[in-house]
């Protein structure tokens, strides 16, 4: 579906199923970026590798790797050394995110100051300077 | 600009999918909200609730059973099968689009 919908001035976020099967059917170049999003465990990094993989062979968009609910520097370490040709970008362990969870919310609602909430909102920033700067 | 989001269950990534969206709406950015997952929870994490989430839920299930007629364009999937979230982010979970219509 994203490749058949028109280009326009709207950014659209398509939040595709847990794992790689919409990665894989999705023709090639359908976006103009991808974040990967991984957890510091070797079954997250393991799916990440091959998220990766599949969007930079079938062209879609710059791949960025969130590493997300980062504790400490070894979290931190272990997502960049296994994301080497890759631009890592990390997301704190914030407990914001399991209070919206448990309160079916959004963790902007809940606490829009929090880390893990900054944090994203740099990568939105990044990823739509990166996107027109490519557009020119 | 189009952006997807993938990782395996568990990861986080809808939370990070909501939140880049209501960020680049506050931004100034008109933003769409697209749940492709098979669970979709992205409705929660750009805070829609849990009734507008289930409801769409509901719509899509209906189209995918054939009880709705599928719109069939972009345009009308926003319209038909979209709700608004807070900041302006507007969500469907209609992952599909039927005979769209040429440009």
């Amino acid at each position: 579906m994203l490749s058949s919908v028109p280009e326009s001035d709207t950014v659209i976020v398509a939040d595709l199923e847990a794992g790689i099967g919409t990665l894989t059917r999705l023709p090639e170049a359908s976006v103009q970026s991808t974040l990967v999003v991984v957890e510091p465990t070797p079954r997250s990094i393991d799916v990440g590798l091959r998220a990766a993989l599949v969007a930079t062979e079938r062209n879609q968009g710059h791949v960025t790797i969130v590493a997300n609910k980062i504790a400490n520097q070894d979290d931190d370490t272990r997502v960049r050394n296994a994301f080497a040709d890759h631009d890592v970008v990390t997301v704190p362990e914030d407990r914001v995110m399991i209070t919206a969870d448990r309160r079916g919310s959004s963790p902007i609602d809940v606490d829009p100051e929090a880390p893990a909430v900054t944090a994203i909102s740099d990568i939105a920033t990044q990823i739509v300077r990166s996107g027109i700067q490519n557009a020119k | 600009m189009k952006i997807a989001v993938v990782g395996k269950g568990g990861s986080g990534k809808t939370s990070v999918s909501g939140v880049l969206a209501r960020s680049l709406a506050r931004s100034g950015h008109s933003v769409v909200g697209l749940d492709c997952d098979t669970n979709p929870n992205l409705g929660l994490s750009l805070g829609v609730g849990d009734l507008e989430t289930e409801r769409l839920l509901s719509l899509r299930d209906q189209i995918d059973e054939g009880e709705q007629e599928h719109a069939h364009t972009w345009d009308g999937i926003l319209e038909a099968y979209g709700t608004d979230s807070p900041d302006g982010v507007r969500l469907t979970v209609v992952n599909r689009i039927d005979n769209p219509e040429p440009d």
